[in-house]
């Protein structure tokens, strides 16, 4: 997948194409250094925040301790606990971030699998896995989410193995589809008729140009898990308390939202940059790979 | 003798990315009433464009008519405002394209689509335009038309396409017909009845007819005169006979050869012209033609050959045409030069 | 036609045991972690007299594929069991409720069908000019808002800021169904604009490449040469066609509206299916939960397929299908 390019000449390669087009998307590029940006800020956390603002677990039942507005100390004010907004708001990245990748991995390992599988083989595989997919499409995403967690319990595990179940057919579903256009193509006929074994074939032909959908789509579902898991920790059926999840923050600041607004904007607001950075290099990474999927 | 349509030094451009593409470079021609005017080359020559400017159809802002005039009875086209060449369109000069198929729209029945300029140019009403329609396509040869003109596209087959295609240029009785390359897309035996049928109305409807084409056999049968276009210029134009029999310019010997003839006692060798298209935006100097050429000296790349009379009315572009001896007959493959 | 119908109709079928059967695996005893009864009954400790009660009445000591029969007949007929601690059944709770969402997600529809269509035409129309750009970006945008803080965030707004900025004149009622100072429908205003806003930023994508794709058709060039304005060879050629999938879309939104309305109804307090649910998870009140998944699941399944329909309908190469003679 790595192809050498001779020093000093421009690369002609697909991935190599795709990084200087990459390269020239602003806005995907601008994603990329907010997710850089978040993650190493969160991953630090223990490094600096607690000493500047406070230990986002830190219940302070100190009279005028809860619900102050944004100041100096607190830059986004404290709930209703008193506990620093702002830390909070820095180590929910770690449970969004964690959720998002973790989710979208899980449904990528299915996902892959049985696209491979009835992408290659056809037949009655085939239509056992596309109708398998077909019933989870007839369910509508956050029901589906809920009734899962409804089953399993609410927890923060459950919540990554919900969405993890979710988002397999979406992928088998486009990755067969780019498996499905790469068999037509002549080159792997020539390869059987070189010898090639079916696995062989597979890997070294197939999976590479059908790669770079799933590469895009992988990317936007980070985005989609994190807001379903903030939707989840939203209705209660996701993170539990006291763990700092963005989603949960909402939720307790639902009934305070006109006395302490900022308990409302920064959760959701972190949530929206977050995402959106995703959908952006999603974007970035789709025009730069020239996918064509349909929307 | 009024032209119906003189074309003079007519120039398109498109500006890309990659530089400027002459489309069309300095092109003129004149076309009487009920007369074929055939359009050769290959593709990328130019052909489709030129027709398309005449329409002013050209794709804006990146293609420019850059200079020319296109008069039409004597009124310049080009000068004309937005609403007075839709007026046109459609009225005076119809188009037909290659491919029916994705030509007509999907979504619409065949008989409103070839009512559609009835209403808008001869304000007949719905119902009329498409009775109309019927008696157009009983005309170009449709069985059944009443039922067909509710069908859509689809249910149509190719032929059948474009002989509605035809009937719906023809609706509102034009002065000229322009057909950008109607038979390609067609299987080989329908493309002889769709030229038929073309004769057949010219006939019938007085209409003059700008027949764009790769294929020369085509021409063969229906053309008055033949302009031969190269990477964007005229390489040759005179009266069908003329070109046909006594070609001057090289590329159109070469065209001549390399394509199969069924009008030729003689089995000659089928030679094709070797090399590639020029690309439009670096169009080799002088003559466009002197890299694939056989006969090519130094003047052809150092000066662009104009287009001059060599006898009669018969032009060419070429340093070389008007020498004695620089000809070539029909069943010879390689000619002599002076 | 009828036969494209019937086989969509048939496919159907399928899908549909599939789908209860899922819902049927969920909540079966010993396929997955957890005590059926609990998902009867709820959290509340039972007495064992109540138990064995609920095991026979809900055949829960018999085989697996025979509950499972139980269920879809069940299903069939309407009912979907009973909320043990409301002591009604979970039809009736939803049957209540419905209008409200249905209301809701009309409202939502509205909205969606009139900016999203428009936008996405004119972002089509003059490509590359702001509103193009605008159109594209807030799209982005919206996607990515999570749609019940997008919620809090019109209701912070329009209810209380608006309020303090401009002295009490303007502001928007938000949570109560009925006020005396406004008209019923205000109160719609704030949950449908949220419930529309992601779907809203789709359907503009959507209109926008379809409208460009069809404009770059050959039977525009078609259209153009007949002579036709601008205007009409955009708005009565192009459009057409580039509508039709943007109605199916709009047609499967309304079911992806009634599922997601769940979190605008619980974020604006609205008393509908959604908050219902909600409500019951927070209680634990297992049936009800599964009971609404299962009403709107289905529901999405009979609009999806009426959508279908309708997709095939309205594309006469799928209407009068069959090719030429």
């Amino acid at each position: 997948m790595t192809a050498p390019a001779s020093v000093g000449a421009k690369s002609r390669t697909l991935w190599g194409d795709a990084w200087r087009r990459l390269r020239h998307n602003k806005l995907a590029i601008i994603g990329l250094a907010w997710i850089v940006f978040v993650v190493l800020m969160t991953a630090s956390a223990e490094l600096w925040v607690p000493s500047t603002f406070g230990d986002p677990l830190a219940i302070d039942t100190a009279p005028g301790a809860s619900l102050q507005s944004p100041s100096f100390e607190h830059p986004f004010g404290t709930d209703k606990l008193g506990r620093d907004v702002f830390s909070r708001v820095v180590y929910g990245a770690r449970i969004s971030l964690t959720v998002g990748v973790i989710a979208v991995s899980i449904s990528l390992l299915i996902g892959v699998l049985l696209g491979a599988i009835s992408g290659y083989y056809g037949g009655f595989t085939d239509t056992l896995v596309m109708r398998s997919a077909d019933v989870f499409f007839a369910f509508p995403y956050i029901l589906f989410a809920i009734a899962l967690i409804a089953v399993l319990g609410p927890s923060y595990r459950n919540v990554f193995i919900a969405i993890g179940i979710l988002g397999w057919p979406s992928i088998a579903r486009v990755f067969r589809s780019s498996i499905l256009s790469v068999k037509e193509n002549e080159y792997v006929d020539a390869a059987r008729a070189m010898g090639a074994s079916d696995l062989r074939i597979m890997f070294r032909h197939i999976m590479p140009n059908a790669v770079a959908p799933i590469i895009v789509y992988g990317t936007m579902s980070i985005g989609g898990a994190i807001i379903t898991e903030a939707a989840l920790s939203f209705l209660g059926m996701g993170v539990q308390p006291p763990t700092p999840s963005w989603g949960l923050m909402l939720s307790d600041a639902k009934s305070l939202m006109f006395r302490a607004p900022w308990l409302t904007i920064w959760p959701g607001f972190a949530i929206l940059t977050t995402v959106l950075s995703f959908v952006l290099m999603g974007d970035g990474l789709r025009d730069a790979l020239d996918v064509k999927m349909k929307d | 003798m009024s032209e119906l349509l003189e074309v003079k030094n007519l120039s398109t451009h498109f500006t890309t990315r990659d530089g400027i593409v002459k489309a069309v470079d300095d092109v003129s021609f004149s076309l009487e009433p009920g007369k074929t005017l055939a359009v050769v080359g290959e593709s990328g020559s130019g052909k489709s464009v030129t027709a398309l400017s005449i329409m002013r159809l050209v794709a804006e802002p990146a293609g420019r008519i850059v200079n020319g005039q296109v008069l039409f009875k004597g009124d310049d086209v080009l000068k004309m405002n937005e609403a007075q060449v839709r007026e046109l369109r459609g009225d005076r000069i119809a188009m037909i394209f290659q491919d029916p198929m994705t030509s007509l729209n999907p979504v619409f029945r065949v008989g409103r689509q070839i009512g559609e300029s009835l209403i808008l140019h001869k304000g007949m009403t719905r119902k009329e335009a498409f009775e109309r329609a019927i008696e157009l396509l009983d005309m170009v040869g449709i069985p059944h038309s009443r039922e067909r003109a509710k069908d859509y596209p689809h249910q149509f087959s190719g032929g059948m396409r474009q002989r509605a295609m035809i009937a719906m240029a023809l609706a509102c009785d034009p002065d000229i017909l322009i057909a950008d390359e109607p038979t390609t897309a067609l299987d080989v035996t329908i493309q002889a009845q769709i030229l038929e049928l073309m004769i057949e109305m010219q006939e019938r409807t007085g209409a003059a007819i700008i027949m764009i084409t790769h294929d020369l056999g085509v021409v063969a049968d229906m053309a008055d005169d033949v302009m031969v276009m190269y990477a964007g210029r005229q390489v040759e134009y005179g009266r069908s006979d003329d070109v046909f029999h006594r070609p001057l310019h090289p590329y159109a010997w070469g065209l001549l050869d390399s394509l199969p003839r069924h009008d030729v006692d003689e089995k000659g060798v089928l030679v094709p012209i070797t090399g590639q298209p020029p690309s439009l935006i670096n169009v080799p100097s002088g003559c466009a033609f002197h890299p694939r050429c056989p006969y090519a000296r130094e003047v052809c790349r150092a000066d662009v050959p104009a287009l001059t009379d060599i006898m009669d009315g018969h032009l060419s572009a070429c340093h070389f045409s008007a020498d004695s001896g620089f000809h070539r007959s029909v069943a010879r493959p390689a000619g002599e030069v002076a | 036609m009828l036969k494209y119908v019937f086989r969509r109709v048939l496919q159907m079928v399928p899908v549909f045991f599939g789908v209860t059967l899922l819902l049927f695996v969920l909540r079966a005893p010993g396929i997955l972690p957890g005590d059926p009864v609990r998902m009867i009954t709820g959290e509340r400790a039972i007495s064992d007299a109540l138990r064995e009660q609920i095991v026979k009445k809900h055949a829960l000591d018999k085989p697996l594929h025979t509950q499972y029969a139980i269920y879809v007949s069940n299903l069939l007929r309407g009912d979907l069991g009973e909320s043990y601690q409301r002591n009604r059944p979970v039809l009736d709770i939803f049957a209540e409720k419905f209008p409200n969402t249905l209301r809701l997600a009309l409202a939502a529809i509205l909205i969606e069908i009139i900016i999203g269509v428009s936008a996405g035409i004119i972002s089509a129309v003059r490509q590359y000019s702001f509103s193009d750009v605008f159109v594209t970006l807030s799209t982005s945008i919206l996607v990515s808002v999570p749609v019940f803080w997008l919620g809090m965030l019109l209701q912070i707004l329009f209810g209380i800021k608006l309020k303090e900025w401009t002295g009490g004149a303007i502001f928007l009622p938000i949570s109560q169904m009925s006020s005396a100072q406004f008209p019923d429908w205000v109160h719609i205003i704030l949950p449908a604009i949220t419930l529309a806003s992601v779907s809203t930023a789709y359907v503009a994508r959507i209109m926008r490449s379809q409208m460009l794709e069809a404009m770059g058709q050959d039977y525009i060039r078609t259209a153009m040469a007949k002579g036709l304005t601008r205007n009409a060879v955009t708005f009565r050629h192009a459009l057409k066609n580039a509508l039709i999938p943007v109605v199916t879309f709009v047609g499967i939104d309304f079911g992806v509206m009634m599922s997601g309305a769940i979190l605008t109804e619980t974020v604006f307090s609205w008393p509908g299916v959604g908050r219902e649910i909600f409500l019951a998870v927070g209680q634990r009140d297992w049936p009800v939960v599964m009971g609404g998944v299962i009403i709107i699941v289905l529901l999405v399944m009979i609009i999806n397929l009426l959508v279908d329909l309708s997709y095939a309908w309205l594309d006469p190469r799928i209407r009068y299908g069959g090719g030429a003679e």
